[in-house]
């Protein structure tokens, strides 16, 4: 296979979900000399790009959006020792630190924000469901987050929220994080009244929300 | 047959994995396997397929798919497993309708079948936030003074004394008992002191809000019914099963709950069908329901009047109906909240789909997603409830109800998907007098002009 065969390999194995495929196709990429990182930019990014827009547009699902991750991360698995013997870096467009907050069991809205936030090109660090708000901002301290995305999805949980909030504030960290709330009963309104700085709909509004705070941001 | 303690025993003994790993190597594998396997096919065009084959098929693909998936424990990070022999026995062997509710109040739940004219069981009213005590007793009494209500559901209050109710604090206790006997005061004022509350306990996020809510003197009873959750998707906490152990001790009435995310990890209408379907058949086999609640929310939207929820109920209800006799009520969200014509749109559309589908019964429909604030008045429910006896009554065929929701998707399909502010609809205050309980006049035009529409359709409301 040539250079151009190998990216295009790579991206139909992610769009297609093949974690084999994607795996055998990374170990190409070696064999054949490609640049590592021209390989994720131009083979499997691209694959996650197509992936990603299905999903945005109706036209497939999370588990489509899944395997395609696991398979981009399959091939990474094999190109990342590569990427850092060379000294290179895989730019990220920031990272987020993802948590379902105090009380609160539920993960797939989470997990949904996470996946489409990877496959944006951002960072995620998740750090699980029932998170303590001292726990949230430490980790996100730990791991030099520029978002914290906060999910509740029961009314009694809600008021988690406002607390991580009103806890930065205290802490004299607010201006550290941008903080993005959802969840089935969270709302704008509610955004608003605890000060979030952003609120997402859907997983694929938080993106957006994430983008244009980072771009403001400058 | 096993019970109850077999089925925690697998709790901990069963074979061990990540979440991930049971998601990426078993649940989503198998939707996507059983699917293809079965033939669950999903056709735009018919939102309400009255095909007895693809019900069938639907119901044994369900059986397949919980022996081979089990469900995921949380607490453990076990899979509790199931044999295809023991569910088919379970379904076999359950015989029981529920009874619900006291005195000249009580009522017992019974199975319909699909197209049946039996009127569905009304389980009017839903467990929004209500901003305080005074509207959550006013619409708990309007919800209970609709005649056909077999049953309610009651708000959840957001504060106790203006402090906000955090879930697993002292005051998530406190939220719950509060609620429970202020529904129960509002009951009594409707004279339906005996009328079952079935979403116990509303306000609770821990088995400790549930357990404490129990206590006879909140006013709940045994004959009431309590929500037993399932995770999205084929996953339980140890949260929920403390609250399957404790009122299956005590001789509540379970009720096993689930709403699968369509577009989540079982992917389209299809998987969504056949977890949903899952979540039924383990409602009945392992957690001994009395009753079921069920309905698929679209992922994007958060409501499940789309075209395909509107197939996955019909599927859902066609292939339980017709193969056990478990009772499951359809849980509904409209994206349009109340004094919208879009609400009465997507509702009118989820009751044809859902009464002639063999649903037992249903809750009303929750306007704006169930997420407003105070966001419903009575005449939502009241409104549910003589929809569907109309429907029930007509002896409707699915491809009657298919043809009308199909005229009614035409009128609210663009709008849900764009929910233009305004689609959320008035709060109870902004369309009721708070002290008389009575409907302001610009509501009631908005209802007589959408009624007479749905009428000019072919709705069969009278």
């Amino acid at each position: 296979m040539n250079k151009q065969e190998i990216l295009e390999q790579l991206a139909k194995a992610v769009v297609e979900g093949d974690k084999n495929s994607a795996r055998e196709n990374a170990q190409a990429a070696v064999d054949e000399g490609l640049d590592p990182l021209e390989a994720v930019d131009r083979g499997l990014s691209k694959g996650m790009a197509v992936v990603g827009a299905n999903f945005e547009s109706g036209e497939s699902f999370l588990p489509e959006l899944l395997m395609a991750a696991d398979s981009f991360n399959a091939a990474m698995e094999i190109l990342n020792p590569l990427i850092e013997a060379n000294k290179q870096k895989i730019s990220k467009l920031g990272t987020a630190l993802l948590a379902t907050v105090k009380g609160d069991m539920h993960n797939i809205g989470k997990n949904i924000v996470a996946t489409v936030l990877e496959t944006n090109g951002f960072e995620v660090v998740d750090i699980g469901i029932d998170q303590s708000t001292l726990n949230i901002i430490e980790a996100a301290q730990k791991h030099k987050a520029d978002f914290i995305g906060l999910s509740s999805v029961m009314t009694t949980t809600m008021p988690y929220q406002k607390e991580v909030i009103e806890t930065l504030s205290e802490m004299g960290l607010r201006e550290k994080f941008f903080v993005l709330v959802g969840g089935g009963p969270v709302t704008q309104k509610w955004a608003d009244e605890i000060g979030a700085d952003g609120y997402g709909d859907t997983a694929v509004d938080a993106v957006g929300v994430a983008k244009k705070l980072l771009e403001k941001k400058g | 047959m096993p019970g109850l303690f077999d089925y925690l025993e697998r709790a901990v003994t069963g074979p061990i994995l990540t979440q991930k790993d049971f998601q990426m190597k078993i649940l989503i594998p198998n939707v996507r396997r059983i699917v293809k396997e079965f033939d669950i096919a999903y056709d735009p065009a018919v939102p309400v397929p009255g095909d007895n084959a693809l019900a069938d098929r639907l119901f044994e693909a369900a059986i397949e798919f919980l022996a081979l998936t089990g469900l995921y424990c949380e607490g453990t990070n076990r899979i509790i497993q199931f044999d295809d022999q023991e569910i088919r026995k379970g379904l076999r062997d359950y015989k029981k309708a529920g009874t619900f509710g006291e005195g000249r109040d009580r009522s017992v739940l019974t199975p319909r079948k699909p197209e049946d004219t039996k009127k569905p069981w009304c389980h009017l009213g839903n467990g929004i936030v209500a901003s305080s005590d005074e509207i959550a007793m006013a619409l708990v009494e309007g919800f209970a003074s609709i005649p056909q209500a077999k049953s309610v559901t009651i708000p959840a209050p957001d504060t106790v004394r203006g402090l906000p109710i955090m879930g697993g604090s002292p005051l998530e206790l406190y939220g719950v008992i509060s609620s429970i006997e202020s529904a129960r005061k509002a009951l009594w004022r409707a004279g339906r002191p005996g009328l079952a509350i079935l979403n116990l306990c509303p306000a609770a996020t821990t088995a400790a809000g549930t357990i404490a809510g129990c206590h006879p003197s909140t006013g709940a009873r045994p004959s009431d019914g309590w929500l037993i959750d399932y995770l999205a998707e084929m996953t339980i906490d140890f949260s929920n099963l403390n609250k399957l152990a404790f009122i299956t001790y005590m001789g509540g009435n379970v009720g096993s709950t689930d709403l699968p995310i369509l577009g989540g990890y079982a992917g389209g209408a299809p998987g969504t069908a056949l977890v949903m379907a899952s979540y039924q058949i383990a409602g009945c086999v392992f957690m001994k329901g009395d009753y079921h609640l069920s309905g698929p929310v679209e992922m994007n939207l958060g409501c499940s009047s789309t075209r395909a929820a509107l197939w996955v109920y019909s599927v859902v209800g066609r292939a339980i109906s017709r193969n056990t006799n478990y009772c499951v009520l359809a849980n509904q969200y409209a994206m349009g909240g109340p004094a919208t014509k879009t609400y009465f749109y997507e509702a009118t559309a989820e009751l044809l789909a859902v009464v002639t589908s063999g649903f037992a019964g249903f809750e009303s429909c929750h306007p704006a997603r169930g997420i407003v604030k105070d966001g419903i008045t009575p005449t939502e429910p009241q409104f549910n409830a003589d929809l569907a006896d109309a429907i029930a009554k007509s002896g409707m065929q699915a491809d009657s109800a298919c043809e009308l929701c199909n005229r009614l998707l035409e009128k609210y399909e663009a709008e849900i998907k764009m929910a233009p502010p305004e689609i959320q609809g008035k709060t109870y205050s902004q369309l009721y007098d708070i002290k008389t309980h009575k409907r302001f006049e610009e509501y009631d035009r908005l209802y007589d002009e959408v009624v007479e529409e749905l009428i000019q359709m072919g709705i069969p409301l009278s």
